[in-house]
């Protein structure tokens, strides 16, 4: 089903990218030169400029005269190089069945199986990016990557920018005819002040602007940007959280007006209602910059919809267009389903266990690592498609690991090793999300082998909120296996490797309490490098990863498969693994 | 027989001294329920529910040797054999794990057996007690145990062992207490009126007169006497205890995986009802339909033997 997918992909994205607006397109590759072929060698900058709009540091890219969309017009694009792995996923079954009870086509509604807790652009890091990406707008956008060093950023907000040779000072020149919500006009005072919200928050994913030292508007439609240290900023602003353009008029405003159903962003919609318990609903904001088109959506209902059996009714009688976390096995019958196309896209989302470093010797956490049945699991409850994780670094992503030396499930090694230490008949507590089969599942199958060799794994199933809330909390006394997803707040490894491993004096996402100094310098050097010498950041990256798999720090399970469920009533849908689980409604449209 | 049973309502024993063996007691009321199985063997429905209801304990009893799959039964996967429909060596399938259906269905039975008997026991030794003491005693001692027994009738009761559950954790044991607590005010208000019309009978006068303590008034006398609707409906319990704990467990506070729980089967297996894998949560949900049938027919039946002017009429 993928396969025939992706061999369509080219031509239907084209017809999806119709009603995109025009948008600025460039690529970046490891040395920031702006090749976007993947097999530039380590210092090559500037042999090749593959992209005529592609960015370079010391380079201007601007807006091309006629320029229908983002993908369509890249005349420096190479044609035929196939990405090692596909970037997105389109869907373009034909042949759908209309469903009379749909109405106009205008209407989408989005069975939504998390709670959307924050609204707060500036603080929300977790599911709200599926809302916050319809509202609100970022300077660029990723539209594309290939797993290796290049990724092709199209400007949203921004339509062109520069970088200075050592990617310290960035220049973004803002598009020109943008509005707010509240019609107030873009200005680069706007972009400054929003940024620094984040900043002056100190939440979410804040760090993620750590190189910021110092923004200023240079004109009217210009932003300067200057950096402590060299960093991708187009990359960074093209993250799913913390670098959203907020309004004046509602950047002062705080938290709770928010989260009261409050917003004013430049997005193709309007948030006109929220309700966590409920939906968020969304109306289209007829002064968009981008236009709009028949057959677009013009109303949007996300529907908290946690059961994915109800989720599963919904799309199957069309009253929800669109769904995602449902057991794997489901998605066969759904795709053999008139109506339904199932997307199975690339995917950047590691589901691993952090072990806890408090509780566990390092022992007992080898002993856990090589007890884990992951050849069981990848072929058995995902049906093949997912891959066994090398590291917490997707392999889909820049910076994964792909040689780094990973054990093969060894019940006898991990019995030798609990005997050894003295640990036999020991409970080892599993927390996981209650409602998520797949993570129950692999307990259970995790626990059948390791009672084989005297290890009782207990199950303890809890809300998210919940168990993060004890794990916070009490270290000492929490879990001992903390199993979570996660998936790129914006594509680096740093992302991953300091949110979840990087030493916290309150826990906060590093639930496995792990330190280790020199992983820490490791990932914060291989950060400062990741705008200039990509090979460099990269093999930085690689040599974290590897402390981490020689302290057992984490099981790493497997990079879960991106799949979800769209009624085809609908083209358009692009699967970006760089944006897990967003729909943008705004490049829908009716069949 | 049904002579037998007035006699015991006279007291006869008190007015003779009260000084009866305990083998005498029990074989007194042994006779009793002696009488009472001779008019349910009568009754088609009653044996027919009967035997749903003793291959649900043989079942639940003896599952590790009932089934070749045993392993699968204490949740060991078998992950070649997923999603299997009944067949010749699966009769009822294998659920997502690749575990035989039947064997989790038996290992299950073992988890509604334990929390039924344990929820209806522990409910009517409380229910017992509280209400013979609030009967007996009347007075302030009524006032409080009845305001009590009413705080905790207030609550909709799956509401409130959702609310124990919850607050201490999914496991076997703290669904019994879970489900007991919102289950055992039934049984007090029961007891407690049946005791009021009791007190005042001549056989407790009696007792009372010639200074039976009230320990033993209420231990001798009374509960013997309040006992028959009790069992009647801790039997008709049986079968709304095992449904409440299946409730329990669908939405995940019941025992944790990979003890075999029918609400766990139901809970999980749903998720492939849609897909066409009907047969996990389908066998599961009829299991406990039965089970919770049988015993509630079994307590009609009984209630029908116990009632002199329903006896004859036993189909």
């Amino acid at each position: 089903m993928s396969e025939i997918k992706r061999l369509v992909f080219g031509g239907l994205l084209c017809v999806a990218t119709v009603a995109v607006p025009p948008l600025t397109a460039c690529s970046r590759d490891a040395d920031g030169s702006g090749a976007a072929n993947a097999a530039v060698e380590p210092g090559a900058a500037g042999q090749e400029t593959a992209a005529e709009f592609a960015p370079e540091p010391g380079g201007e890219f601007e807006e091309p005269a006629d320029s229908g969309s983002a993908q369509e017009d890249q005349p420096g694009e190479p044609p035929a190089a196939e990405p090692a792995v596909a970037p997105t996923t389109a869907v373009a079954s034909e042949g759908s069945r209309e469903n009379p009870r749909d109405g106009p086509g205008e209407h989408f509604v989005y069975a939504n199986p998390h709670v959307i807790g924050d609204l707060d652009p500036s603080s929300a890091f977790s599911s709200e990016h599926i809302v916050l990406q319809n509202v609100y707008e970022t300077l660029t956008r990723l539209t594309d990557h290939d797993g290796t060093t290049t990724e092709q950023l199209s400007g949203v907000l921004a339509e062109s920018w520069t970088a200075n040779d050592d990617a310290t000072v960035w220049t973004f020149t803002l598009r020109e005819g943008v509005t707010f919500h509240d019609g107030t006009a873009l200005t680069p005072q706007a972009v400054r002040d929003s940024l620094h919200r984040t900043i002056d928050l100190g939440l979410g994913a804040a760090f993620i602007l750590a190189p910021i030292e110092f923004m200023e508007a240079v004109d009217d439609r210009t932003i300067r940007f200057d950096l402590s240290y060299p960093a991708p900023l187009d990359l960074i602003m093209s993250a799913n959280f913390g670098v959203y353009v907020i309004s004046p008029n509602a950047v002062t405003q705080d938290n709770a007006w928010f989260n009261a159903g409050n917003a004013a962003g430049t997005g193709p919609y309007m948030l006109e209602s929220h309700d966590p318990a409920v939906s968020t609903r969304l109306v289209r904001y007829d002064d968009y910059w981008g236009g709009w088109s028949e057959g677009q959506v013009a109303t949007v209902d996300i529907r908290l919809t946690e059961d994915p059996v109800l989720a599963q009714q919904l799309i199957r009688n069309s009253d929800a267009h669109y769904t995602f976390n449902l057991p794997f096995d489901v998605y066969d019958s759904l795709a053999d389903r008139s109506g339904v196309d199932v997307v199975i896209g690339p995917s950047m989302i590691s589901l691993f266990g952090l072990l806890n470093t408090r509780r566990l010797s390092p022992e007992v956490r080898e002993a856990l690592v090589l007890s884990f049945p992951y050849d069981e699991i990848t072929a058995s409850l995902y049906g093949g498609r997912a891959v066994r994780s090398r590291g917490i670094v997707p392999q889909a992503m820049w910076g994964s690991h792909p040689e780094l030396e990973i054990p093969r499930t060894d019940l006898e090694a991990a019995s030798r090793l609990l005997d050894d230490a003295g640990m036999t008949d020991i409970s080892i507590i599993y927390s996981y999300d209650a409602g998520t089969i797949e993570q129950q599942q692999i307990g259970e199958v995790w626990k059948a082998g390791l009672a084989t060799i005297g290890v009782d794994l207990v199950l303890e199933p809890l809300t998210f909120d919940a168990r993060w809330a004890k794990a916070k909390a009490d270290p000492d006394g929490a879990q001992d296996v903390f199993v979570m997803f996660w998936f790129p707040t914006f594509v680096s490894p740093y992302d991953f490797l300091y949110s979840v491993f990087h030493t916290e004096e309150e826990p906060f996402f590093n639930l496995g309490y792990f330190s280790n100094g020199e992983f820490d310098t490791l990932i914060d050097e291989a950060d400062t490098l990741s705008g200039t010498d990509r090979y460099g950041a990269i093999e930085l990256f690689r040599r974290a990863q590897e402390i981490l798999v020689d302290e057992h720090a984490g099981v790493f399970m497997l990079d879960v498969p991106q799949a979800q469920a769209i009624r085809s009533e609908f083209r358009g849908f692009v699967s970006n693994p760089a944006y897990s689980q967003v729909v943008r409604f705004y490049e829908l449209h009716r069949r | 027989m049904a002579a037998r049973g007035r006699v015991r309502h006279f007291g006869c024993d008190a007015v003779r001294g009260g000084k009866r063996s305990a083998i005498q007691r029990w074989s007194g009321l042994l006779g009793t329920h002696g009488d009472a199985i001779w008019h349910y063997r009568r009754s088609r429905l009653g044996m027919v529910t009967a035997a749903v209801a003793l291959t649900f304990v043989v079942g639940a009893v003896f599952a590790p040797w009932l089934t070749p799959f045993a392993a699968a039964g204490r949740g060991v996967p078998d992950l070649s054999n997923r999603l299997r429909p009944p067949g010749a060596i699966h009769w009822l399938g294998t659920d997502e794990l690749g575990r035989d259906v039947l064997a989790r269905l038996l290992f299950g039975a073992r988890a509604s057996l334990v929390v039924a008997v344990g929820v209806v026991a522990l409910s009517v030794l409380v229910g017992v007690v509280v209400g013979a003491l609030s009967g007996y005693f009347g007075r302030w001692i009524d006032e409080v145990l009845m305001r009590i027994t009413d705080a905790f009738l207030a609550f909709p009761p799956l509401l409130l062992a959702v609310l124990v559950a919850a607050s201490l954790g999914a496991s076997l044991r703290n669904t019994v207490i879970a489900i007991s607590v919102s289950w055992w005010p039934w049984y007090a208000r029961q007891v407690r009126a049946q005791v009021l019309s009791l007190r005042t009978r001549p056989f407790i006068q009696a007792a009372q007169a010639i200074g039976a303590p009230s320990r033993r008034t209420i231990a001798v006398h009374i509960v013997p006497n309040v006992m028959a609707p009790v069992w009647v409906q801790a039997t008709a319990d049986i079968g709304a205890v095992v449904l409440t704990a299946a409730g329990l467990s669908f939405v995940g506070l019941g025992p944790r995986p990979p003890t075999a729980d029918w609400g766990v089967m139901i809970a999980d297996g749903r998720h492939y009802v849609l897909s066409g894998q009907w047969w996990i949560a389908g066998f599961a949900g009829l299991a406990v339909v039965v089970v919770a049938m049988a015993f509630n027919l079994i307590g009609d039946v009984m209630r029908d033997v116990a009632d002199p002017r329903t006896r004859g009429q036993l189909r």
